[in-house]
């Protein structure tokens, strides 16, 4: 059924595809929304991302309506009520594709075959096709009528939150990318950049990419370190303190909301500082964690970059999709059983920093998770920039569901492609800490190791420091993050 | 000694009268009365010294000796040795009563006399008459008078007024000391004066004794002393830098014209029919109840409001849905609201907060200029924060987060300045701390001003068109 892209290139062109990412600056962008004004802008797609974007492109000056398919409309599905409620023009693929300058495919990615099937034939002459997640093009190998300019513009964040920090006067990082077998009139940067403008991604760091780097690296990031790693995490975290008769609706809260406080630290500082969050002799105790996490965990990690690369693993959902999602609805609903899911979060007050003291573990994963997932993505060809947001710049994200709703909302907020990546490394992951966590005590995850004495050893401490912030992720990630300050302009 | 007010009022000669009192000052307790010119403070303090007729309520446990130094007092005394001046009549010159005479009159401890002279190097005056001195030496000897009489309950107005720097510094560590063995209640008007020892702070405005905090109540009292500042700065609103969206406005041009406006959610329409100009100059009072529409209405004029785009809408010279964006909009308005506050989760700077207020963002993202941080710090000296300019603004006091949005919507002197219920939420104090705010931007700026409220209490001078909303939008009525 589909023709994977990515393995249509030569290894030389597959890394230099892979190799692209810069941050762009915002001098960049002084022509604004220009190259998108007057121009009609269709979003097909009213869910979150595509009503947020709208809303957005339109208070950015731009001509923005929507079209649904026929059932949705008829129906007055949820979909039609987001578009006519906020004041749009609502059609038929039928009525409005052909009138478009820019059609947006807002639809989630097992929806994208079809769709762009269907719409295809009905696009103006040397129209633009914008695509948020390049699975469709990468994985599935789309092609797309020659004329048609194909462009990629993904914002990093649910899309409330596109909406939200757009309201505030700012943005949300965004990533664009140009696909170079579809840009007929040397056109799609500026349309690329002028959308990211009109959604305000411009104003918090915007990253000219290829939708080979995006796909791949996307994927790794999304199954492994920010739903993967935070999924098992929570689970075996939860067992080991019922096990250790902690109160479980204190684990709970310690793991629902923990994630969440000791991953702020992580966007702040990095791995560094959410580590330097910790007394010295918890550091260099989570710090051994980690160390030997890596080892045990480093060969799931190859093991899904290789997958993701040689399209195994986007084979392996299309299977699943073309069977009903019948093991992403089976897991779904295992998730939702697991003790951790089910024990609500009790009536305690936890500090912040008894987050970081009593959930030593739990950083210890995020830092081996976010290494790993690094070291992998670059180990593979991806450049440093785009490993470092698909890994340690997210995981607060989708941290920050976890604190909403637990998995449940985690797992309904990222995409079915990330759903599906993410249960597949638990069912992996699950066993293969199974012999690590029996050595496992409540001194690292629930009780906090509560020393008489902070001694260390001065040459260890030393040591566990430089390790810390000799790590490729903490370089890349003091220059961007240095950038996003920059941007934030904390005068 | 406990002395207690219970729903006193006074008349003092129908100049003045004081209101509904009702205060207690316990024996351990030392007091600051504070309050803008003529709100009763020194009034309130004179009642305690026997100067006021009691008409109705009581007080009790006035002690017998009390010593009272205030203006009016020293006022009262040279009066009296201008009266005595028979110099005319016998044709001789006439000296007035002597210092020492002064301060023996009465029961005065002759050794804490000498002893105060002594402290503060006035022995040189005992033989002069007291007619001849100056106001400030005229102050000290008073002061000296009434601790030396043994009061036990001492009454210093505006005790420090006139006084130069080592003088002060010497009666304060005086009255430290006698803060131990005497009650002491002060009317001070500058409350950067206000002793350590000081337990409790009242504020009088019009005749009453609006607020009594304790001073370990620190969030209290430092809304009080704000309040004061606000009400007793002679600082004006600061001007707006060259950015200001006025000169882009057509000035014939009413600023809004809203025409057959209807919003509606699924098939509940909210507002149907309903039109509105909003012309400059013409302040506006918008109430009804809730949900009927009233945030709708100024969500749609501000653009926040997505059936902006389906509804016929001019503002500021755009017709909406031309291809404007909403910051071009937005560059016309101030905005504060209880909404604002609770998307306002930013821990940026006090000063970041106003300065974001040239953006219309919520947090800054820009950098400001030198020309923005100048007047953000006139805005928080207005409002008495400028010694906290760096502090974090989520970690600031509901009130204070109020006033300081205020101060953001009004940095660009908006043409439009709308208050969408900006005392909602607020206690007694951040109220008037509030209103005594909006009270001088109305005075002092050329925005025309769009306000939402339903308390009278809380009615703004200037205001005068009116427009109330019914829960059926068709009823709307406007009145002039």
């Amino acid at each position: 059924m589909s023709n994977n892209y990515f393995n249509t290139l030569t290894l030389r062109d597959q890394l230099e595809q892979l190799g692209k990412c810069r941050f762009m600056h915002l001098p960049e962008f002084t022509e604004g929304v220009d190259a998108l004004k007057g121009k009609k802008i269709v979003v097909i797609g009213c869910g979150a991302q595509g009503l947020n974007q709208g809303l957005n492109l339109r208070d950015s000056g731009l001509d923005v309506s929507y079209t649904l398919r026929q059932a949705a409309i008829d129906d007055k599905r949820q979909s039609w009520k987001n578009a006519t409620e906020n004041g749009f023009t609502v059609g038929t693929y039928k009525e409005l594709i052909p009138t478009a300058d820019v059609v947006l495919n807002l639809t989630p990615d097992k929806q994208h075959t079809p769709v762009v099937n269907e719409i295809m034939p009905m696009m103006k002459q040397g129209a633009c096709l914008s695509y948020s997640h390049g699975f469709n093009i990468v994985e599935e190998g789309m092609k797309i009528r020659e004329d048609l300019t194909v462009i990629m513009v993904a914002p990093k964040c649910p899309g409330t939150e596109v909406r939200a920090e757009y309201v505030r006067g700012f943005g949300v990082p965004t990533l664009i990318a140009v696909h170079e077998d579809n840009d007929p009139q040397g056109q799609g940067l500026a349309l690329a950049k002028a959308y990211a403008v009109g959604t305000g991604g411009h104003k918090a760091g915007v990253l000219m990419s290829s939708f080979v780097a995006e796909v791949k690296s996307d994927l790794m990031g999304e199954q492994t370190i920010l739903c993967g790693m935070l999924q098992t995490g929570s689970l075996l975290c939860f067992d080991k303190m019922i096990e250790k008769s902690i109160d479980s609706g204190y684990a709970s809260k310690l793991i629902q909301y923990g994630w969440e406080v000791v991953t702020e630290a992580l966007k702040y500082g990095g791995v560094t500082n959410m580590l330097d969050r910790l007394s010295n002799p918890d550091k260099i105790k989570a710090f051994d964690l980690a160390e030997e996490l890596k080892v045990i965990m480093r060969p799931l990690y190859n093991k899904h970059q290789d997958d993701i690369m040689n399209g195994k693993f986007s084979s392996g959902m299309m299977a699943d999709w073309a069977n009903d999602d019948q093991k992403l609805l089976g897991w779904r609903a295992e998730t939702a059983e697991t003790a951790f899911e089910k024990t609500p979060a009790g009536d305690v007050e936890i500090s912040e920093q008894e987050f970081f003291d009593h959930g030593i573990l739990m950083v210890a994963m995020v830092k081996a998770g976010v290494e790993l997932a690094f070291e992998t993505m670059t180990a593979a060809g991806i450049i440093a920039e785009s490993a470092y947001y698909e890994s340690l710049h997210e995981t607060p994200l989708i941290a920050n569901t976890i604190a909403r709703k637990k998995l449940y909302e985690m797992n309904a907020t990222i995409s079915d492609t990330a759903e599906y990546g993410c249960y597949l490394y638990n069912h992996a992951c699950l066993p293969l800490l199974q012999n690590f966590m029996k050595t496992i005590d409540t001194d690292v995850i629930g009780k906090g190791t509560s020393l008489e004495d902070n001694g260390v050893d001065n040459a260890r401490l030393i040591e566990v420091n430089a390790a810390l912030r000799s790590h490729p992720v903490e370089h890349i990630g003091g220059v961007l993050r240095g950038y996003m300050s920059d941007m934030k302009a904390i005068v | 000694m406990e002395i207690e007010f219970i729903n006193s009022c006074f008349d003092f000669d129908q100049r003045f009268e004081l209101k509904h009192i009702d205060w207690q000052v316990e024996s351990n307790q030392h007091w600051v009365i504070t309050g803008a010119n003529g709100s009763g403070k020194s009034a309130l303090v004179a009642t305690l010294a026997g100067y006021a007729d009691l008409l109705s309520g009581e007080l009790k446990g006035v002690p017998k000796k009390v010593a009272l130094v205030s203006f009016e007092a020293q006022a009262e005394l040279i009066d009296r040795e201008r009266k005595k001046d028979d110099a005319d009549i016998l044709d001789v010159v006439s000296e007035g009563t002597a210092v020492k005479d002064i301060l023996a009159e009465g029961d005065t401890d002759a050794v804490i006399v000498k002893q105060l002279l002594g402290k503060f190097e006035l022995e040189y005056l005992l033989e002069r008459a007291f007619r001849a001195l100056s106001t400030g030496e005229t102050r000290k000897i008073l002061l000296i008078h009434a601790i030396a009489s043994s009061p036990e309950l001492l009454i210093l107005d505006e005790p420090f007024d006139g006084l130069d720097a080592s003088t002060l510094k010497l009666l304060q560590g005086f009255l430290l000391e006698l803060s131990e063995s005497i009650n002491m209640i002060m009317v001070l008007n500058r409350c950067d004066e206000m002793p350590d020892f000081i337990s409790h702070i009242g504020y009088m405005n019009a005749g009453h004794l609006l607020h009594k905090v304790a001073r370990a109540d620190t969030l209290a009292s430092r809304e009080l002393l704000q309040l004061l500042h606000l009400k007793t700065t002679d600082l004006d609103i600061p001007a707006t830098d060259n950015s200001s969206a006025n000169t882009l406005l057509e000035s014939d041009k009413p600023l809004v014209i809203l025409t057959d406006i209807c919003v509606k959610y699924d098939q509940l329409k909210i507002i149907e029919h309903f039109n509105w100009r909003i012309e400059k100059g013409c302040h506006w009072q918008l109430s009804g109840p809730n949900g009927s529409g009233k945030t709708a209405i100024l969500s749609l004029i501000t653009g926040d409001h997505p059936q902006c785009y389906s509804n016929d809408i001019f503002v500021f010279g755009f017709q909406r849905g031309n291809g404007e964006s909403i910051w071009q909009i937005k560059q016309f308005i101030g905005y504060v609201s209880t909404a604002l506050q609770w998307e306002y989760r930013v821990g940026t700077s006090l000063r970041n907060v106003i300065v974001s207020g040239f953006y219309d963002s919520i947090g800054l993202y820009t950098k400001a200029t030198d020309s923005q941080k100048s007047i953000a710090n006139q805005w928080l000296a207005l409002l008495g924060m400028e010694s906290r300019a760096d502090e974090s603004f989520n970690k600031l006091s509901f009130g204070d987060q109020r006033l300081l949005l205020i101060a953001r919507a009004m940095v660009k002197h908006p043409p439009l300045l709308i208050l969408d219920e900006p005392c909602l939420g607020l206690d007694d104090i951040n109220r008037q701390l509030v209103l005594a705010l909006i009270e001088k931007i109305c005075k002092g700026g050329q925005s025309t001003v769009l306000y939402v409220n339903h308390h009278s209490e809380d009615a703004i001078a200037g205001i005068d068109l009116y427009m109330e909303i019914d829960k059926n939008p068709l009823n709307a009525t406007q009145q002039d």
